[in-house]
């Protein structure tokens, strides 16, 4: 009995270390659940649409949450100001945003990634962004939706469902106007 | 008189040396950090690496963050909370010792005192089997038989060299 002791507690040892390392990579990995939903044909509620994240504008006072904006069309895409694909897809979304205000349609919403906020807040000064964008400081938020790279966005209808989603550039104007026009019609 | 008028003299030469001697470097400009001090101590929150080994435009950015901070004279904790304030806990190499990253700081602690305990474990019935071995030998000769002292006495008197007479060549 005093013997199988030593065995029994190294294994119970060696369980929990290999259950630990288990956890450790699982809470880092990208979650395609999104992606997933919406192959089989549904449209997944999207993640933390009421966690209030930084606006970013500079005060650091306010928060916001995507609730803000159910109601409309809402195309959220995260970006930083590191990030040179970010750069190029940026007139796209801003006229994209001129449109959907001008429609009354609903909004872009920006989401930097992983970035500090004086040099995301150049970047729009820079690029002349328009739509608001929001801060998710140690990428949690972004985690949710799977993002891990950008830039990623995703669009959503007014109940804030997920119907399409872009992982990387967005290079084609025609997959976000038909992608708008699927969040308006849902 | 004159003692006095020396003195006074003296007070003021004092006076005017520590007046004029240029003052301490302020307590911010002693604690002022280099690049090579904070590299080691913070991540590249994008690649999950040491800053210092990174290669990615998020690390270049990050690294010309760092360098304005010193340019402008933080500290080292000041500028480790700033990039905290940017980028969350993740970017410190040595994680806060809170939820998940506790097992950071537990796990080599058990995994240290385990190894430990096994080794002294191991070391007590070493030591018990040799003292065992040293002061139990008498026994076990003594625990023979007659038949397997004399089987054993045999055994050894055929490996004996035998004895040449002095003399004999």
């Amino acid at each position: 009995m005093k013997r199988s002791l030593g065995p029994i507690l190294t294994a119970i040892f060696g369980a929990a270390l290999v259950g630990l390392l288990a956890f450790g990579l699982s809470t880092q990995g990208t979650s395609r659940a999104l992606d997933e939903a919406l192959a089989a044909g549904r449209e997944p509620l999207a993640p933390n649409t009421t966690q209030p994240l930084p606006v970013l504008d500079g005060l650091h006072a306010r928060t916001a949450a995507l609730t803000h904006w159910r109601g409309g069309v809402v195309v959220v895409n995260f970006w930083a100001s590191w990030c040179n694909t970010c750069d190029a897809e940026a007139p796209l979304l801003e006229r994209s945003q001129r449109m959907l205000v001008a429609h009354h349609a609903g909004t872009v919403v920006g989401i930097t990634y992983k970035d500090i906020s004086s040099n995301a807040l150049s970047k729009i000064k820079a690029s002349g962004l328009s739509y608001p964008n929001l801060r998710d400081v140690d990428g949690s938020y972004a985690s949710g939706y799977g993002t891990a790279q950008l830039p990623e966005t995703f669009v959503l209808n007014g109940q804030l469902h997920v119907v399409a989603i872009s992982r990387g550039e967005i290079t084609s104007v025609r997959w976000l106007m038909r992608a708008i026009g699927r969040a308006e019609r849902t | 008189m004159r003692r006095i008028t020396l003195r006074c003299i003296g007070a003021v030469v004092a006076a005017a040396v520590v007046a004029i001697a240029p003052a301490p470097a302020s307590a911010a400009a002693r604690q002022r950090t280099s690049m090579s001090a904070i590299l080691p101590q913070v991540m590249c929150v994008t690649c999950g690496i040491p800053l210092q080994a990174a290669v990615s435009p998020q690390a270049d950015a990050e690294r010309d963050y760092i360098q304005r901070l010193i340019d402008r004279g933080d500290s080292a904790a000041q500028v480790k909370r700033a990039l905290v304030a940017q980028y969350g806990s993740a970017v410190l190499a040595l994680p806060p010792a809170s939820g998940f990253n506790l097992a950071v700081y537990i796990v080599p602690i058990v995994v240290a005192a385990l190894l430990l305990l096994v080794v002294a474990i191991l070391l007590g019935r070493w030591r018990g089997n040799l003292r065992r071995a040293v002061g139990g030998g008498s026994d076990a000769v003594t625990a023979l038989s007659t038949s397997d002292a004399a089987r054993l006495d045999a055994d050894l008197a055929r490996y004996d060299p035998p004895r040449r007479p002095r003399g004999a060549r």
